[in-house]
């Protein structure tokens, strides 16, 4: 080896070095969102109640919002919101869907007649103890159920795409944002997180989702149908809390669009002991439920008993 | 307090539970909404699974019979938020524990709070405090 080839080598493992270096420093380094600015403006709950009521569809709140927002501008690398950390719901938040709904009061969404009266069916049953979640059996939340589940959540944006995660079921929402449209109408197949395509207005990333299945906004809430479609836009609201403005559009249940707000607020972790741990839901028989005859929900044989214990008839 | 079943019949009483629901995964209608029993016992075995975690507690009765008690919470994640952790709860550790029971009469409970031999309260539910 010359004298020249081993200078060059030397050069080249330099470089290579630095080079590591630097993008490990990056990496440690907090994200910067300092230039990132917004041109959709922050409302009051009334101006966002009122702008929902001022697009007939999901798709045109989408478009307005876009427009507004001069099209949205693709996230670069360097300049990125950190989201970084655990999250979770407030537990003042309960499980309702609207966390501005009081304590023992009805959920705030305005039905439909016939969405209504199922809706006073099921909590009047939920009331003479007759009560069966459709997740039990370790069925996903779906979206925008999806939203209000309380178990802890992780942020991850990327340029092309971002992961909104729940712990619950191992569920991940998938946000595209490289520009691609949402699958051909032909083609939409109802699915439990649906499909999410977004754009970033400086901060805020503002999502639509539609090709939705039907579910349960949460117990003792009304349904939604397959024809539920939702705007969001979340953004950091301080150091440690991530906000979501909500329209969900679905006009067979809803007499019109129900706005929620939700928080999400990141969990004190100096020790890095946090984990979140892999959902498998048949690791354990004592977790195993059904729906009885009456309907209601009953535990299945107990592993620590010494007998054939399962209680009621199963539906 | 005795090692049989004492506390269990005798802790039975009317308490009204906080609000939150006290499982996310499925609802709580199997269990006495109002009621709470208390028992006290030896840990048999601490199960650290998703989506619930049980800690079966062997309590014995008045007639020297011993029944496993199982009491639900949240999984290891809520366990964990609220301080809890298993190595605390080995099998052998001395208890007191208290639940909503179920409505079927089933040894089987919510896990409310437990109370060790030496004072340390363990309360799931404070896994859901965001803090």
């Amino acid at each position: 080896m010359t004298a020249r080839t081993k200078l060059t080598m030397a050069s080249v493992t330099c470089v290579g070095l630095a080079i590591l270096a630097s993008a490990c420093t990056r990496t440690a380094e907090a994200p910067s969102a300092a230039t990132l600015s917004a041109t959709i403006p922050q409302r009051t709950k009334e101006q966002n109640i009122e702008l929902g009521r001022q697009q007939k569809t999901a798709a045109d709140l989408y478009r307005a919002l876009k427009d507004e927002a001069k099209g949205g501008k693709r996230l670069e690398w360097n300049v990125m919101p950190d989201w970084r950390g655990v999250y979770s719901r407030p537990a003042n938040a309960g499980f309702a869907f609207d966390p501005d709904q009081a304590p023992g009061a009805p959920p705030t969404a305005k039905l439909t007649p016939e969405f209504q009266e199922k809706l006073t069916k099921r909590i009047a049953e939920v009331k003479r103890g007759i009560e069966w979640d459709p997740i039990s059996t370790c069925a996903p939340p779906g979206h925008p159920r999806w939203l209000t589940e309380p178990f802890t959540r992780e942020f991850i944006v990327t340029p092309d795409q971002t992961w909104l995660i729940n712990e619950m079921v191992n569920d991940i929402r998938r946000i595209y944002t490289d520009g691609r449209d949402h699958v051909p109408e032909e083609d939409r197949i109802p699915l439990e997180n649906g499909d999410s395509i977004g754009f970033w207005d400086g901060p805020k990333l503002v999502i639509h989702t539609n090709q939705l299945r039907s579910g349960i906004y949460q117990r003792s809430h009304p349904d939604y149908t397959e024809r539920v479609e939702t705007v969001e836009i979340w953004q950091k609201a301080d150091d440690k809390t991530v906000t979501a403005d909500v329209w969900v559009y679905d006009p067979p249940a809803l007499a019109e669009p129900w706005y929620v707000k939700q928080s999400y607020v990141k969990l004190s972790d100096p020790d890095k002991s946090l984990r979140i741990r892999y959902w498998n839901c048949g690791e354990n028989q004592n977790n195993s439920v059904f729906q009885t005859q009456d309907g209601t929900t009953q535990f299945r044989d107990f592993s620590f008993t010494d007998k054939d214990n399962q209680g009621g008839k199963q539906k | 307090m005795t090692r049989a079943f004492r506390n269990a019949l005798l802790g039975l009483g009317a308490v009204v539970i906080a609000a939150m629901p006290t499982f996310a995964h499925h609802s709580g209608a199997m269990f006495e909404e109002k009621k709470t029993i208390t028992v006290e016992g030896v840990v048999k075995e601490f199960q650290w699974t998703n989506p619930h975690s049980w800690l079966l507690v062997d309590v014995t009765g008045k007639d020297g019979k011993v029944t496993t008690w199982g009491f639900e919470a949240e999984g290891p994640t809520t366990l964990q938020r609220a301080g809890i952790r298993p190595s605390e709860l080995r099998a052998g550790t001395k208890l007191t524990i208290t639940g909503r029971p179920m409505k079927d009469g089933r040894p089987a409970a919510t896990w409310e709070y437990a109370v060790r031999a030496d004072g340390k309260k363990f309360n799931p539910r404070e896994g859901f405090a965001v803090k």
